[in-house]
């Protein structure tokens, strides 16, 4: 039987092997029995010797790799990674999770682009890994594993407060009574049965939950328990003074593999994937940057004329990176004379405030302050640089809270399926459009 | 009983008279007398907005001089908890809450332009099935309905939900109000099946039905939806009977599937606009105070034991509305 760590490292039989290994030194020596499984892994492309791990280290980048480039190649060759879904690569694969998980804390933590990149692999490898199991061996694995996940038989949708927060699960993925999330068969057709009309409530039971919500639910309980066991590893990195230097040199390998992705099937362009600030463009604006351009009705104008286009315009202009870089900066560090800011910025969201219906300014003149606080120059009627800092610099609003705060702003359009944020939208466009290259570099500012 | 056009805004005497007269203190509801010292109050006392925030009142007689002393045009508590509410710090939890505004919900079926009685029916109907979902679905106990001068707000002081983020929050809404058209497509046995929302008496799939049939039954030939034209409002009129009578087979078919999608992928984003999401989210927003006096519209903020029985027309109106010449 396969172990559940093969699944699930963070396991308890995961755990154990990792408890078992030796010192990190080792890792990045060759290991034949590593490269003994990788060879011997049916349907595995030995042909190029790149394809092959030699050790520890290797197979962690590897690992991460196959979450990559499957998602972003189109010339992905399932065969380089077969040995990824051959279980008996367990013991090695769980150590070199734990591996990455360490390396992306020390070094990245546990906001970055590479924490992200490690809990969306572990998930998606979860999910392919299980997928190449028969029916009975998988339900019996995802048992055994939420079995250990959840203490209760009985388990209410509170439970799972964390990755509802996250939104690695939707409230609307799971079947409830009375807050109880339904998962067996039983306290279904004893919940809903009376109510199922003309159908079968057993079919319907295993359409609707069967093993489907079980492995959404363990799948992304792992998740956030990966990224909180990145949390833990940054948390305690902070109190030491010198990490392992093979961590180190393993997320500078993670760094490169993610900004390769970015330069060869991202729209992050640049030297390393960067997006250089350049002048707007307002034709890859998103829809609801356009319609606030448009003008907005009284009601709407103030959060949107301040907490969002605020941010979206400041950003896309000066820090179109934010998000990829995860560092926080001030407007002065991109735009140290406010020159932009005093000239390209304000001007815009003057522009749009008077757009609206009435314009914001003419009963609300105040929301100019504001607008100076959401750049980071506190609560004063003039943009100055001996004020920066009184506030932050509001990163933009993500699309979930655009359709919170300002619901009548989102009207999606086929780019936006793929986008979290107005500003990757923003980027995107400006990618499809061929402008986010390395000839923007004489526009930076 | 009085008349909607009687609810114009109370002048300072009124108010004087409401709250040296006729307020008691004691009518504030004990949700929130019981944690008094934890929360932040907040005042409007010229009509321009809550802008003397920060209170603090160490005892329910404190509060009562305020109130009868200063006789503001409005009156706030903080949905929050704070270990020093005096400085907005050291959150401890929020309330959960719901705002059903009347004057914003959409598919009014009232043109008036504040509030009157037809939206304010309708805000209660709202309220009431955004209950059975919030006790049916999630499991969640102690709720209380505040009728708020102009609407009414949901709140919800269950232990289980109160320290949730705001993320959280804004799942709870898109989830009780219907914000994101259900998967159509379930796979089992080696099958891809196709099941539309009404078709599963159960979960969120029949929360999204109850928010369609109430759109749908709602439309008028002058309702505004995204995606939707004046053809397909027309059909949907047309054929609304069939959703009357549960035949959303019938109601898909006439309208065609294609169009069908269309249209519930409009009311999906319609929906937002049952409740102020922002409300929901906010973990330190204030909220008007039960017991206090909705000076716009001349009406008390009160808290309903009983919605069914509940006319704000009769229930909520001060004693200084009657007496008005």
């Amino acid at each position: 039987m396969v172990s559940v760590a093969f699944i699930n490292p963070l396991s308890v039989e995961g755990r154990q092997v990792v408890r078992e290994m030796g010192n990190l030194d080792s890792f990045r020596e060759e290991n034949g029995d590593i490269i003994n499984v990788v060879i011997h892994t049916r349907s595995q492309d030995i042909s190029d010797e790149e394809s092959i791990p030699h050790n520890y280290l290797d197979l962690a980048v590897k690992r991460l790799e196959w979450y990559i480039k499957k998602r972003n190649d189109p010339n992905f060759d399932y065969n380089k990674y077969s040995f990824l879904f051959n279980y008996k690569i367990t013991r090695f694969d769980v150590i070199s999770f734990y591996l990455l998980c360490q390396a992306v804390g020390v070094k990245f933590g546990p906001n970055s682009r590479e924490s992200r990149a490690m809990v969306e692999s572990q998930g998606k490898l979860m999910e392919s890994r299980l997928s190449e199991f028969s029916r009975i061996d998988r339900e019996e694995l995802i048992k055994k594993i939420l079995d250990s996940l959840l203490n209760d038989e009985r388990v209410k949708w509170t439970f799972f407060e964390d990755i509802l927060s996250s939104h690695k699960l939707k409230l609307e993925d799971l079947v409830m009574d009375h807050g109880n999330i339904i998962l067996n068969k039983e306290d279904f057709i004893e919940s809903f049965s009376s109510k199922i009309q003309h159908r079968d409530p057993d079919k319907i039971y295993n359409m609707m939950i069967g093993d489907k919500i079980k492995e959404l639910i363990m799948n992304r309980m792992i998740m956030q328990k990966t990224e909180d066991y990145i949390y833990k590893v940054h948390q305690k990195s902070r109190r030491e003074i010198e990490p392992n230097p093979i961590l180190l040199e393993l997320a500078e390998k993670v760094s490169n593999v993610l900004s390769e992705s970015f330069t060869s099937y991202g729209y992050k362009v640049g030297v390393n994937g960067e997006v250089k600030a350049a002048p707007l463009n307002s034709n890859a604006f998103p829809p609801c940057v356009k319609l606030v351009l448009e003008g907005m009705k009284s009601g709407g104008r103030n959060d949107a004329i301040i907490l969002f286009f605020t941010p979206f315009v400041s950003y896309a202009r000066l820090y179109p990176d934010v998000f990829r870089k995860n560092v926080t900066v001030k407007v002065s560090d991109v735009d140290p004379n406010l020159s932009v800011v005093q000239n390209e910025i304000l001007p815009l969201v003057y522009g749009a405030a008077e757009q609206c219906t009435p314009p914001l300014f003419e009963d609300q003149p105040q929301e100019k302050v504001n607008i100076n606080a959401k750049l980071g120059f506190g609560m004063h009627t003039t943009v100055d640089l001996k004020h920066e800092g009184e506030s932050i610099w509001y990163t933009p609003m993500s699309c979930e809270k655009v359709k919170l705060h300002l619901p009548s702003l989102c009207k999606p359009d086929k780019t936006c399926k793929r986008i979290g944020n107005p500003l990757s939208y923003y980027i995107r466009k400006l990618w499809e459009s061929g402008e986010t290259n390395g000839d923007h570099e004489g526009n930076e500012e | 009983m009085v008349e909607n056009h009687h609810l114009k805004p109370a002048t300072t005497e009124e108010r004087r008279i409401y709250y040296r007269e006729e307020w008691n203190v004691e009518e504030i509801p004990d949700f929130i007398k019981n944690s008094l010292d934890k929360r932040e109050f907040g005042f409007d006392h010229l009509g321009r907005g809550p802008n003397d925030r920060y209170r603090v009142f160490g005892s329910l007689d404190l509060l009562r001089k305020f109130l009868r002393y200063r006789t503001p045009f409005a009156a706030y508590s903080s949905v929050a908890f704070y270990e020093k509410p005096r400085r907005r710090d050291g959150w401890i939890k929020s309330e959960l809450v719901f705002d059903v505004d009347a004057k914003d919900i959409p598919l009014r079926k009232c043109n008036c332009k504040g509030v009157c009685e037809v939206c304010l029916n309708q805000a209660q109907e709202i309220v009431c099935s955004l209950m059975d979902i919030l006790e049916g679905d999630l499991g969640l106990n102690d709720i209380h309905v505040i009728y708020s001068g102009r609407g009414y707000h949901l709140r919800v002081l269950d232990e289980s939900v109160m320290k949730m983020s705001s993320e959280v929050r804004g799942q709870i809404v898109k989830y009780i109000i219907g914000a994101e058209v259900p998967q159509s497509e379930y796979a089992g046995d080696g099958m891809t099946y196709k099941l539309e929302h009404f078709s599963l008496p159960f979960g969120y799939p029949q929360v999204f039905t109850e928010r369609v049939k109430y759109a749908i039954l709602h439309i008028t030939e002058s309702t505004e939806i995204d995606g939707v034209n004046n053809k397909l409002l027309k059909d949907v009129i047309k054929y609304c009977k069939y959703i009357n009578d549960d035949e959303w087979g019938l109601f898909r078919g006439k309208v065609g599937p294609i169009r069908y999608q269309r249209l519930i992928k409009g009311i999906a984003s319609l929906n937002m606009g049952w409740v102020d999401a922002k409300v929901s989210i906010d973990l330190k927003r204030i909220l008007r105070l039960p017991s206090s006096l909705h000076s716009m519209v001349s009406m008390k903020c009160m808290e309903v034991n009983n919605l069914e029985n509940f006319d704000p027309f009769r229930d909520a109106v001060p004693r200084f509305v009657y007496e008005r010449k």
